[in-house]
C-alpha cells in the first residue's frame, strides 16, 4: 500500500527536476550566453572542471582550509564554552561579551579585516573561516555542557576525584553528539557563507576561481564551479559526515 | 533559616557580582589592549579606540551614514519577507500535498542548501547589474532554505491529536488553519525569523559589498578602497551593536513570550 505513493512521490520528484532544466534551457536559448548559458555547456564545463588539474589543485586547496578551519573553531568553541562551564566568573565574560559580538560580527568584515591584516594567502582565508565558524561551534557546545547528565558526572564523582579523568571519560564521551552536530553546522556554514574569505584574501581556492570567472563575464565556467561546490559539499556530508554521526551519534 | 536563606542571597548576590565585574574587566582589558596595539601599528591597519568613537559618534550624526544603515535594512527586511513567503509556501505544499514532499525536501531543498551565498551573490549581478534588485535578490535566495527547514519542522510538530479533535468540529480547511494550524505555528515562526535575521546580516554586507549601490557593505567597500579602516571598524562595531540589540532586546523576549503563550 505505501509503495505506490512512495514511487508517485519520486516521479515527481525526478519530475520537478527536468522540468527545472528544461525551463533552464528553454530561458538560455532566448539569453546571451554570459547572462545564462544552457544546461548543457555548463555539464561539459563541469565534467571538463574535474579532469582539470589546476581546479582539482584549487578545490583541494579549498577543502583543506575548510577542514583545517573547522578543527580549529572546534578547538576554540569548545575551549571557551568549558571554560564559561567551568570557571564561573568566567560565564559573563564568555556569555555576555565573547559570544555576542563573534556571533553578530559581520563576516565580510572578517574578510576585509584579514585582506588588510595579512597576506593573501592560506593564514589569512583560515583566519577569516574560523572566526565565521566559532559562534556556532561555541553555541552548540555550550548547549552540550549545558545538558550534562548531572548524576553521570556524580557517579563518576563517587569514583574517582581526579577531574581530569572524569573530563576524560565522562564529559568528553558525552559532548560528542553536540560536536557532531556542531560540525555539521560548521561544515555546511563554510562552504557556503565563509567561503567569501577566498574572494579577498587568496590567490587559489574555488572562492578566487568564482570571483576570476565572474570578472571575466565567463558564465558557463561560473556556473559549472558553483554546481562543483554543491558536488563537493554534498560529497563531503555523505562521505565524511553522515558516517562519523552514524558512528558517534548514540553512544 | 533566615540566616541561611540571607547568606545564599548574598552568596548569589556576590556570585553575578563577581561575573559581571569580571565581565566588566574584560571589557576594559581588551579596550586597553585594543590602544596599545593601536599605537604600535600605522591607524590604516588597527585605527585606536578614540579615533573609531570619534567615529561612530559622526556615523549616528551623519544623515548619509545613517541612509546606509536605512539602506541595509531595507535589504535585509524585504529579503526576509519575500524568502519567508517562499520557504513556508513550499512547507505549506509539501504538507498538504504529500506527493510533492519528496520533490520539496529531497530535490529544491538540498540543492538550495547547498548553493553557497557568494554563488547567488555574484550571480544575481550577472542577471540583474549592480542594484537593490541584487542584493535583496541573493540573500532572499540565502535564506529560503532556512524557512523551508523550519517551517517544515513546525508542521512536523504539530499535535495530531488537536488536528483531529478539531476535524470533529469542523471538516473546512480555512478555519482550521486559521485557528489551529498558525497558532501552534507561532513558536516555530518566531524562532524561524530570528535565525533569518541572523543569516541575513551574514549575507547581506556581502552582497552589498559585491553587488550594491548603498547600504553598510557598500560604504564598507568604498572605506576599504580608500584605506579608510576607521570607518570599516565603526560600521562592523554598528552592525553588532544593531543585530545584538535587536536579537537581544527585541526578538528574544518577543519569541520568549509567544513560546510560553502557546507551548501546550
Amino acid at each position: 500500500m505505501s509503495f505506490a505513493p512512495v514511487r508517485a512521490e519520486r516521479l515527481i520528484g525526478e519530475g520537478v527536476v527536468a522540468i527545472a532544466l528544461v525551463a533552464w534551457w528553454a530561458s538560455a536559448r532566448r539569453l546571451p550566453e554570459f547572462i545564462l548559458p544552457g544546461p548543457l555547456p555548463v555539464l561539459r564545463r563541469l565534467i571538463e572542471l574535474w579532469l582539470n588539474p589546476e581546479f582539482l589543485w584549487n578545490a583541494f586547496a579549498s577543502t583543506w582550509r575548510v577542514l583545517v578551519s573547522i578543527a580549529l573553531a572546534l578547538l576554540i568553541g569548545g575551549a571557551l564554552a568549558i571554560l564559561a562551564h567551568g570557571v564561573p566568573s568566567m560565564t559573563a565574560v564568555v556569555d555576555a561579551r565573547i559570544k555576542p559580538v563573534l556571533n553578530s560580527f559581520p563576516s565580510i568584515g572578517w574578510a576585509i579585516l584579514a585582506a588588510i591584516w595579512f597576506e593573501p594567502g592560506d593564514f589569512g582565508v583560515i583566519f577569516v573561516e574560523v572566526a565565521i565558524l566559532i559562534p556556532f561551534c561555541l553555541i552548540n557546545l555550550a548547549e552540550g555542557l549545558r545538558n550534562l547528565d548531572r548524576e553521570l558526572i556524580e557517579m563518576g564523582r563517587s569514583f574517582t576525584r581526579a577531574q581530569v579523568r572524569i573530563f576524560w571519560r565522562l564529559t568528553l564521551p558525552l559532548l560528542v553528539p553536540y560536536g557532531l552536530s556542531a560540525t555539521r553546522i560548521a561544515y555546511g556554514v563554510a562552504w557556503k557563507i565563509a567561503l567569501v574569505a577566498e574572494l579577498l584574501g587568496a590567490p587559489t581556492g574555488v572562492g578566487y576561481l568564482m570571483l576570476r570567472a565572474q570578472t571575466a563575464a565567463d558564465s558557463t565556467t561560473f556556473l559549472a564551479i558553483c554546481f562543483a561546490i554543491v558536488l563537493i559539499f554534498m560529497a563531503g556530508e555523505r562521505l565524511v559526515v553522515v558516517p562519523l554521526e552514524r558512528r558517534f551519534a548514540h553512544r | 533559616m533566615a540566616v541561611t536563606g540571607a547568606a545564599l542571597a548574598h552568596a548569589r548576590w556576590r556570585g553575578i557580582g563577581s561575573q559581571r565585574l569580571a565581565a566588566h574587566l574584560f571589557t576594559a582589558a581588551f579596550l586597553a589592549l585594543w590602544e596599545a596595539a593601536s599605537l604600535f601599528t600605522p591607524s590604516y591597519l588597527i585605527p585606536g579606540p578614540v579615533l573609531v568613537a570619534t567615529r561612530l559618534a559622526i556615523f549616528v550624526t551623519s544623515w548619509r551614514d545613517l541612509g546606509h544603515l536605512g539602506a541595509s535594512l531595507f535589504h535585509v527586511a524585504s529579503a526576509i519577507a519575500i524568502s519567508f513567503a517562499m520557504g513556508s509556501l513550499l512547507a505549506f505544499a509539501a504538507y498538504y500535498a504529500p506527493l510533492l514532499r519528496f520533490a520539496i525536501e529531497r530535490r529544491i531543498g538540498p540543492v538550495l542548501n547547498s548553493f553557497s551565498a557568494i554563488g547567488w551573490t555574484l550571480l544575481s549581478i550577472m542577471w540583474f547589474g549592480v542594484t537593490p534588485v541584487t542584493v535583496i535578490f541573493a540573500i532572499s535566495a540565502v535564506l529560503v532554505p532556512f524557512a523551508l527547514v523550519n517551517m517544515s519542522a513546525g508542521l512536523g510538530n504539530i499535535d495530531r491529536e488537536i488536528i483531529e479533535m478539531a476535524q470533529s468540529f469542523t471538516r473546512r480547511r480555512v478555519p482550521m488553519l486559521a485557528l489551529v494550524i498558525l497558532p501552534s505555528l507561532y513558536p516555530f515562526i518566531f524562532a524561524t525569523l530570528r535565525i533569518m535575521f541572523g543569516v541575513s546580516w551574514k549575507v547581506t554586507l556581502t552582497a552589498e559589498l559585491f553587488g550594491g549601490n548603498a547600504g553598510l557593505g557598500y560604504m564598507i567597500n568604498l572605506a576599504r578602497q580608500e584605506f579608510d579602516t576607521t570607518t570599516i571598524f565603526a560600521a562592523i562595531i554598528i552592525i553588532i551593536a544593531f543585530v545584538h540589540g535587536m536579537d537581544h532586546y527585541v526578538l528574544g523576549p518577543m519569541q520568549a513570550k509567544v513560546s510560553r503563550h502557546y507551548a501546550s
